[in-house]
């Protein structure tokens, strides 16, 4: 069943984070309709993560806003976390803690956990939840951020790096998993590196270069592969045939 | 060398703080000795044989004063002791935080990655950690040089070489052990299995001088082998056997922790215990405790307060079971009474162990309160607060959380504290007032408030360096209140150190202005500190 959402899930507004000499994020305007899957390429310190970062009201801009579903991201954070699901970039550290203590521990922040769908997300994945953190594997740690981020079936998913550090076959569920989340009405914010996971998963996308959007496309309606999207920006070439 | 270098780098903040703590300690206690021994040979004599009569009764803890009547023997005493046990305690926290925290952070992976064999990280860490111990010795010897050139006189530079040999040589051995200690069990029990073997090597020769039975045991223990030097005092000595004794110990130490290294998988324990093989579980089971501020945070430190609340109450019956002696030998020196009247007055059992028990408590809960901010820096650093935060909650709401979780720990401790010092008070025959026992109890809460909030802002500030100047601050905080008045600072100056706050809760039940500024500061620090984390960026 679809939900009824605003027409901007993420609308930003000149939004800059400036960490001066040339790094950060600037002047970023930006819209993500409700119900739509948008990947957010760039290579290595183009600004992808400050935005998910000022977006999640972790870093407060220097100037410009940015909204989710209408609420100012800083101002009403609270609010506005009740409505998204974050998987960082970094998989935070909980030391001996169970996996299943994680999951009781942040839930509870949202007033309790679903253990009926945690436990299917742990099944899909097929996630341990009895062991310790520490003792995870990589991709475990981040299927248990997966979990996590998916477990209060979220409005909007912000997703930084999603599918680092789990295998093929787990990549293949967690696309199936954000398809089945999409189809549910859910919108989905998702940065990466993989070209054929955005081409494979987004609606659009937005390319991502020394702290400025330089393009958004609408994958479906392209004449160019992304790759050749992608690589038109970083290699001097002006891409042809896409809308902004 | 690369190898040795990166491990100074790691740890410059702790050599630059003990290093610090160990000039301004030599230093103050120097000078302090000029301000209350007196000029005349008589007036030193009776202070020394004061002091002797005060360590004679603290003898299973420290060492006891060798010539306490002179700045070498004093200083020795009250400045380079203590410093032995800090550097032990440094010691432990670099070995544990190398041999399983770095390993978790994968500088140990990298490290190996790079071609460096398992032996020569170890040699490099070891090298570079006693490089550290020089260096802080070295402070501490300029600390009392200082502190002689003040007071116009000086003692050998040998003999403060030795002493500084001496500091070196016992930080390394510990160092040593805690790290070949550190290689047996799981990374999440390393810190704890360390510093419980030193802890029992410490009280193994503390206790020897009071237990004969334990005599022979001694030698087992490094520190036996720090006692064996005085060289600071007229006529000291300088065991040269003995302090060869602590390099063997650190060099023996070090290499089986190299063979144990070698002999373990990164990241596992020397010895593990085969797990039972279980189905893996996709239940979240337990959810209940989890769902509560504050019961959250409690439960998940359950274990860690449970220990704390053991160890106080067993201190508290140590300290009770030692009162009456104690009161004994004091009432039979009429020349300590005036130096100890500010703690005695009428009523000298309460007062004894309000000096005592409530003295070290003090210390231990600035330690807990340390060991809070200790973790809420780490949650900024590992990303744990930054998923934390994106939880509907509210930045200072985690602040106040966090307070409050401090607050309910530390009234578990206090009141398992409280109770076994009440209860073997009238075992012993001593009676306290009970209210009192309870109120001097509670007081230690908002004691431990005080530094926590310091370090709530610290956190919220600067997470990385919010240890070491709330360390830095509780030191300053001690320093201001046991030397306050014999530097004669003035009166608002004292009244900033938490532990002049504290009082004698005890002895003249709790002062309402003290218990109010105690208030009035916990609150100033954590107004600014929800202030600084609402400004900051997390994360970034």
């Amino acid at each position: 069943m679809l939900r009824a959402m605003p027409a901007s899930a993420i609308r930003t507004s000149r939004l800059t984070k400036d960490y001066g000499v040339g790094r950060g994020l600037f002047d970023l305007d930006l819209q993500v309709a409700a119900q739509e899957v948008f990947g957010y390429l760039g290579p290595n310190g183009s600004g992808k993560t400050t935005t998910i970062r000022l977006l999640m009201g972790m870093i407060r801009p220097t100037t410009g806003s940015a909204y989710i579903f209408g609420l100012d991201c800083m101002r009403e954070a609270v609010e506005v976390k009740r409505k998204v699901g974050y998987l960082p970039g970094d998989v935070p550290q909980f030391g001996s803690l169970r996996g299943s203590e994680i999951v009781a521990y942040l839930g509870g922040m949202r007033g309790g956990v679903d253990r009926a769908t945690v436990r299917k997300l742990a099944e899909r994945f097929d996630l341990d939840l009895d062991r310790r953190f520490r003792e995870y594997s990589r991709g475990n740690k981040q299927k248990l951020a997966i979990v996590l981020a998916f477990m209060h079936k979220p409005d909007l998913l912000i997703l930084d790096e999603p599918t680092s550090g789990l295998d093929p076959l787990n990549q293949q569920e967690f696309y199936a998993l954000l398809r089945e989340v999409r189809d549910d009405g859910a919108t989905v914010f998702l940065s990466s590196h993989v070209l054929s996971e955005v081409e494979h998963v987004c609606d659009r996308v937005g390319i991502v270069r020394d702290g400025r959007l330089v393009r958004v496309a609408q994958l479906a309606s392209s004449e160019q592969s992304l790759e050749e999207i992608f690589l038109s920006y970083f290699s001097g070439r002006t891409p042809r045939g896409l809308t902004s | 060398m690369t190898s040795v270098l990166l491990a100074l780098r790691l740890g410059r903040w702790g050599i630059a703080g003990f290093s610090l703590a160990a000039a301004f300690s030599t230093f103050l206690q120097t000078v302090a000795f000029y301000q209350i021994a007196g000029h005349s040979p008589a007036q030193r004599a009776a202070f020394g044989s004061s002091i002797a009569a005060l360590g004679s009764q603290v003898v299973a803890l420290l060492p006891p004063p060798v010539r306490p009547d002179t700045v070498g023997g004093y200083v020795e005493f009250r400045g380079f002791h203590p410093l032995a046990i800090l550097f032990a305690i440094w010691a432990l926290a670099g070995a544990t935080g190398f041999a399983r925290g770095d390993e978790e952070r994968g500088i140990v992976e990298s490290t190996l990655a790079a071609g460096v064999s398992r032996g020569a990280l170890i040699a490099a860490r070891a090298g570079a950690f006693a490089i550290g111990l020089a260096v802080a010795a070295a402070a501490a010897a300029v600390g009392l040089l200082a502190g002689l050139a003040y007071g116009h006189e000086s003692v050998p530079a040998l003999a403060v070489f030795e002493e500084s040999v001496l500091l070196v040589a016992i930080g390394l051995s510990c160092y040593a052990i805690s790290l070949l200690v550190a290689q047996v069990p799981a990374a999440r029990m390393a810190t704890a299995a360390a510093g419980f073997v030193l802890l029992a090597l410490y009280l193994l020769n503390s206790l020897s001088r009071v237990f004969e039975s334990l005599a022979s045991w001694r030698s087992l223990s490094p520190f036996h082998y720090y006692d064996a030097s005085d060289p600071l005092p007229p006529g000291g000595t300088f065991d040269v056997r003995a302090a060869s004794v602590l390099i063997a110990v650190a060099v023996l130490a070090a290499a089986l922790a190299a063979i144990a290294f070698e002999l373990r998988d990164l990241g596992s324990p020397l010895v593990r215990i085969p797990a039972r093989s279980q189905v893996a579980s996709h239940e979240v089971r337990g959810a209940a405790w989890w769902r509560y501020p504050i019961l959250r945070g409690v439960y998940e430190r359950r274990a860690a307060i449970l220990i704390w609340a053991a160890g106080m109450s067993v201190l508290a019956v140590v300290l009770v079971s030692l009162t009456r002696t104690i009161v004994r030998v004091l009432l039979s020196l009429p020349n300590l009474l005036p130096y100890l009247s500010n703690f005695v007055r009428q009523q000298v059992y309460p007062g004894v162990l309000g000096f005592t028990w409530f003295n070290v408590a003090q210390l231990l809960f600035a330690a807990l309160a340390v060991s809070y901010v200790a973790r809420w820096s780490a949650e900024d650093t590992d990303g744990r607060l930054e998923m934390i935060l994106s939880q509907p909650v509210s930045r200072a709401a985690v602040v106040v959380e966090r307070m409050a979780t401090l607050i309910a720990s530390a009234l578990l401790i206090a009141a398992a504290s409280g109770l076994a010092l009440y209860y073997a008070s009238h075992v012993q025959g001593i009676d306290l007032n009970a209210g009192r026992v309870v109120a001097a109890s509670l007081m230690l809460v908002p004691f431990a408030l005080v530094f926590a909030a310091a370090g709530s802002l610290l956190a919220a500030w600067n997470p990385r360096a919010a240890v070491g100047v709330l360390g830095a601050f509780a030191f300053a905080s001690y320093l201001d209140t046991e030397l306050g008045s014999i530097y004669k600072l003035p009166l608002w100056v004292q009244d900033l150190s938490a532990f002049k706050l504290f009082g004698t809760p005890l002895l003249t039940g709790i002062d309402g202005r003290n218990l109010a500024l105690l208030l009035l500061l916990s609150l100033a620090g954590l107004a600014t500190s929800i202030l600084a984390m609402q400004r900051r960026d997390v994360g970034a």
